[in-house]
């Protein structure tokens, strides 16, 4: 950590170790690292606690969801646990934070799946890499499932992941259906890319 | 104040920098491969028109930093190619991101590369179009070996230089020599060789002479000619391709 010792230069050993831990997390650089840390320094002592506090309770206590492998603090997710959710449907999702998004829209009332990734071949993440071999063992256990949603991503990845788990589940005489991609609500045909003005119109329905 | 330029250029390699920013690897037709950074590339519909995704033909413009790797990428628009829409079949993908990753292999930062350039439009635009195949992937496979300079040869026995006997039905591919060698010859080598049957060796010379955008109805080489490939490439590659799995899977 060359720019690290430069960066921690004049800087007490306590203030250069919390520098060299920020600045491992994603996205922060040194400079944001030491901002982040004189901004902690500067803040009273019970502010630190609480911050710390909640970063070693979010350490112990989130596991994954034993069913959907959503993030969770007991063993069944509190979607899971909901028994006016409807679980002959379940929503397949990348990550955490793309079942976050889908469950702000308030327009699914199904369960859910995270694969934690997306097939992709040019960084040698195959189907053993994420959590398929799950969602095939609940697809073929209780309760019985009707339709599976994939909801990956509108990228290579999400694609090939979304072709992938359509190969293995139509077999299991399971409905699949790939979230609709198109306009954006509320924005202009004039300001679409041709991507996008392409999947709208291949995905077009009559009304 | 460095000036803007622009080319048409295939996207290789993306990855996600930051909340909105994204890191390109380009193989361009006038300015060889560059890696570039796309500030905004994940909200700036208007500048990029979300076209900095992998197998994506675009007209990129940027500008080159004075003490920067990378350039800076101002804006995409869609090239004058047809889209590569690889993404409606897995064996597409897997071909196409194979395709991809040879040849950010095989090139070097910002040496010439209209040739690979070239080669990997046609390649994938003849996948978009036909769909996978051996045929495609070897030619493919063939030409941008060619254009990086290594000529294999399938005709004749590359210590000798005399055509094979018309009646052989088996040869050998020796990596070190990158080609064929006759059975007279081979008495005397001690190098690893791959054994290769008549219908792939003769395959192999078709598909070695013949442009990319042509193999798609030709016929494949057997499995003995992709192991002869991989062999080779694995003397002049620093690394196995991430690809390689997925496409054997898949294809």
């Amino acid at each position: 950590m060359a720019e690290g010792s430069k960066q921690g230069q004049g800087l007490p050993p306590a203030m250069t170790r919390l520098v060299r831990e920020l600045s491992r997390l994603p996205g922060i650089g040194e400079k944001t690292a030491s901002r982040l840390a004189f901004n902690l320094l500067g803040r009273p002592r019970e502010d630190v606690i609480a911050l710390a506090e909640a970063l070693l309770e979010m350490k112990e206590r989130i596991v994954l969801c034993a069913s959907c492998l959503g993030l969770s603090d007991s063993t069944h997710c509190h979607i899971c646990s909901d028994p006016t959710r409807d679980s002959s449907v379940i929503c397949v999702v990348e990550g955490p934070a793309d079942l976050m998004a889908m469950e702000r829209s308030r327009s699914f009332n199904g369960l859910y799946h995270v694969l934690h990734g997306a097939l992709a071949p040019l960084d040698g993440i195959g189907p053993d890499d994420i959590r398929i071999k799950d969602l095939m063992a609940r697809l073929s256990g209780e309760p019985p499932v009707a339709e599976v949603v994939i909801a990956t991503n509108a990228t290579v990845e999400g694609e090939a992941t979304a072709l992938y788990l359509a190969r293995l589940i139509k077999p299991l005489s399971i409905k699949v259906t790939r979230l609709a991609r198109g306009l954006p609500v509320g924005g202009d045909l004039e300001y679409s890319d041709a991507a996008t003005l392409t999947s709208a119109l291949s995905g077009r329905r009559e009304i | 104040m460095p000036v803007e330029e622009c080319s048409p250029a295939i996207v290789l390699r993306t990855r996600d920098y930051s909340e909105s920013d994204r890191i390109v690897t380009l193989l361009t037709l006038y300015a060889g491969k560059l890696g570039g950074i796309a500030k905004g590339a994940k909200q700036s519909r208007r500048r990029f028109e979300r076209k900095l995704e992998v197998f994506s033909h675009v007209m990129v413009y940027f500008k080159r930093r004075p003490h920067g790797e990378l350039v800076f990428i101002t804006r995409a628009e869609a090239g004058d190619l047809p889209p590569f829409d690889l993404t409606d079949d897995l064996g597409k993908i897997a071909i196409g991101s194979y395709m991809v990753e040879l040849a950010d292999a095989l090139s070097r930062e910002e040496a010439e590369s209209a040739g690979a350039y070239r080669i990997l439009a046609a390649s994938l635009g003849a996948v978009a179009r036909h769909g996978a195949s051996r045929a495609l992937r070897q030619a493919f496979e063939l030409n941008l070996l060619r254009w990086a300079g290594y000529q294999l040869e399938f005709q004749r026995c590359q210590i000798c230089a005399r055509a094979p006997a018309e009646n052989a039905t088996s040869f050998v591919f020796i990596p070190s020599h990158g080609g064929i060698v006759c059975q007279h010859c081979r008495a005397g080598q001690t190098d690893t060789f791959v054994g290769l049957s008549a219908p792939s060796v003769a395959a192999l010379a078709q598909l070695n002479s013949m442009p990319v955008e042509a193999a798609s109805g030709a016929q494949g080489a057997g499995r003995d000619a992709e192991a002869a490939l991989a062999r080779f490439m694995a003397t002049i590659l620093d690394r196995k391709l991430r690809s390689v799995d997925f496409l054997h899977r898949f294809m």
